[in-house]
């Protein structure tokens, strides 16, 4: 579905991403995995578009997507959540999601959505996810006075709004209590079960381990290891990049 | 009571420049062009009634549809950039636009002598109003209708779809992007429909003063029109008029008895709104809904 080939990312002298050659194949969720500054958000951030590759190129369901501005590979299906939560503030919970899902009405739909009717499509759609992220009862509350966890689902629920096709989940599991990440394990299977690919960024194993069905690893850049999660969890050089053990030990 | 009709026309036309700023504001963008805007109004309007004998009704829209498209051919290379890089791109053209004015001259034989823009001396003669026997109470009448129409038409935009991600861009330029909003088509457009308002909002105040020249137009101007809408509040449309009657009705009408103090307590007040209602005076927590109030819950079921 997805596809890297050859990608690099220069910052200066810095090779955050490195000839960095990938796939991610359809109804699959893949955890991307590495330590800090092994370029896994500059590799989302590759894929949805906010930095464009120094080298390499990406496609998507077979289509480049090297000269697509950000607003574009959305509209095909790429959408994502963000490590640092980015939800419209001062837009209640509604809005959130509203914005997202009626930016795919072209031409007169959200006219007609307004003053027209009040039951379409794209409005069961809205709060069909509204439910889903168990967000019913504070539909007019202003996104940034929800709790921590509610702002996470409700960024969840915006990405799904907007159309992912695939999903790019970037550390969604920070600062989350044990609860909540059981919680978040369910959404992910729930996402993929209604038809999203998954592609997931995360320090947290457990849950890589739990939900993945594939890992890759990165390490300065590099791919180092992909495989299950057992296959990967037992190779000596993931070891090494995690537990620091030098580069000559592993060899 | 002439100095009261006259105070409810200016009133008027600088709600319609607050809320021409308005649209802009929406977008998380700070224009400063919003002047040039109202001055490209004010001189086309003028030229189409006094010195082509336009009907006025004619000349309004057509003045607004040209401040518009030029709002639109500046917005895109201007709207690339952003902060205080699009401050000053947007300060330098409204510059540029009083300078085109200072130095136009163009003027042409009519009926009443010869009418056009006279460069530094301005121009002068724009009595449509006069020459077809309005009366001021008309005028009032016919600038509060627009006023009316243009806040229906925004409230009703800000409704509506395209309001819904005039704001999402506003609150985060990244998430918009990333959630398929076409960030340089929500910026244009809030540019184009705010460039028409001050285009009106020009064409209006034209006429009402029959005198236009380029020292209408400088800096200050758009500093009120951005001035407006942030002390009403972004939230609400209603806060722009609101604004404008504190600002050209109590600051600057109604503390003149206070001679030269005035101008000290003038920023001194609008400084206290802004400590006190940091977000304008209609911001959203002035009438907070029942479950905006409510604290998010700490336990889970």
């Amino acid at each position: 579905m997805l596809e890297l080939n050859q990608v690099s990312r220069h910052f200066g002298g810095v090779r955050a991403v490195d000839e960095l050659g990938m796939q991610v194949k359809q109804g699959e969720i893949l955890g991307l995995i590495g330590p800090n500054g092994s370029g896994k958000s500059t590799t989302v951030n590759l894929i949805a578009g906010l930095y464009k590759p120094t080298t390499g190129s990406i496609r998507f369901k077979g289509e480049d997507l090297t000269n697509r501005a950000t607003h574009e590979r959305a509209a095909l299906g790429i959408a994502r959540t963000f490590q640092n939560i980015r939800l419209f503030g001062q837009l209640t919970v509604w809005q959130n999601l509203w914005a997202a899902r009626v930016v795919r009405e072209k031409g007169w739909g959200g006219f007609r959505e307004r003053w027209l009717s009040g039951e379409s499509a794209a409005r069961a759609h809205a709060e069909e996810l509204l439910s889903f992220c168990d967000l019913a009862d504070k539909r007019d509350m202003l996104a940034s006075n929800l709790a921590f966890g509610e702002q996470r689902r409700l960024e969840l629920a915006r990405a799904a709004a907007s159309g992912a096709e695939l999903l790019l989940l970037d550390e969604p599991a920070a600062g989350m209590n044990t609860e909540e990440i059981d919680d978040l394990d369910q959404r992910i299977r729930a996402m993929r079960d209604q038809g999203r690919t998954i592609m997931l960024i995360e320090h947290h194993m457990e849950l890589v381990m739990g939900v993945c069905d594939r890992v890759v690893v990165l390490n300065f850049g590099r791919k180092i290891a992909e495989g299950s999660p057992a296959q990967v969890q037992s190779n000596l050089q993931v070891r090494a990049a995690y537990l620091g053990a030098d580069d000559e030990q592993v060899a | 009571m002439d100095f009261y009709l006259g105070l409810a026309q200016m009133i008027g036309i600088h709600t319609l420049l607050g809320l021409s700023a308005w649209c802009v504001l929406h977008t998380g963008q700070v224009s400063l062009a919003q002047g040039g805007f109202f001055a490209i109004g004010a001189y086309a309007a003028g030229i189409m009634t006094a010195m082509f004998g336009w009907p006025l009704l004619l000349a309004l829209p057509a003045a607004a549809l040209i401040s518009a498209l030029v709002a639109v051919a500046v917005g895109f290379p201007a709207l690339r950039v952003k902060g205080l890089m699009l401050v000053v791109a947007t300060t330098a053209f409204a510059e540029i636009v009083r300078l085109v004015f200072f130095n136009l001259s163009w003027r042409v034989q009519t009926p009443d002598g010869m009418i056009g823009p006279d460069g530094s001396l301005g121009f002068g003669g724009i009595r449509y109003f006069q020459s077809n026997g309005w009366s001021a109470v008309q005028i009032v009448a016919l600038i509060w209708i627009l006023v009316a129409l243009v806040m229906f038409a925004l409230w009703q935009l800000d409704r509506s779809r395209i309001g819904t991600l005039w704001r999402a861009v506003g609150e985060d330029e990244v998430a918009a992007q990333s959630v398929g909003i076409n960030l340089t088509a929500a910026k244009v457009s809030a540019f184009g429909i705010g460039g028409a308002i001050a285009g009106l909002a020009g064409a209006m105040f034209a006429h009402y003063t029959t005198h236009i020249e380029h020292s209408n137009f400088t800096i200050l101007l758009a500093t009120f029109a951005i001035a407006y809408p942030i002390l009403g509040g972004l939230a609400s449309l209603v806060g722009t008029p609101l604004a404008v009657i504190f600002i050209q009705g109590i600051l600057i009408e109604g503390l003149r008895f206070l001679g030269d103090w005035r101008s000290l307590l003038f920023g001194a007040l609008i400084v206290i709104v802004m400590l006190v209602r940091p977000r304008g005076f209609l911001s959203r927590a002035l009438w907070p809904k029942r479950n905006q109030l409510r604290p998010p819950s700490i336990v889970e079921n």
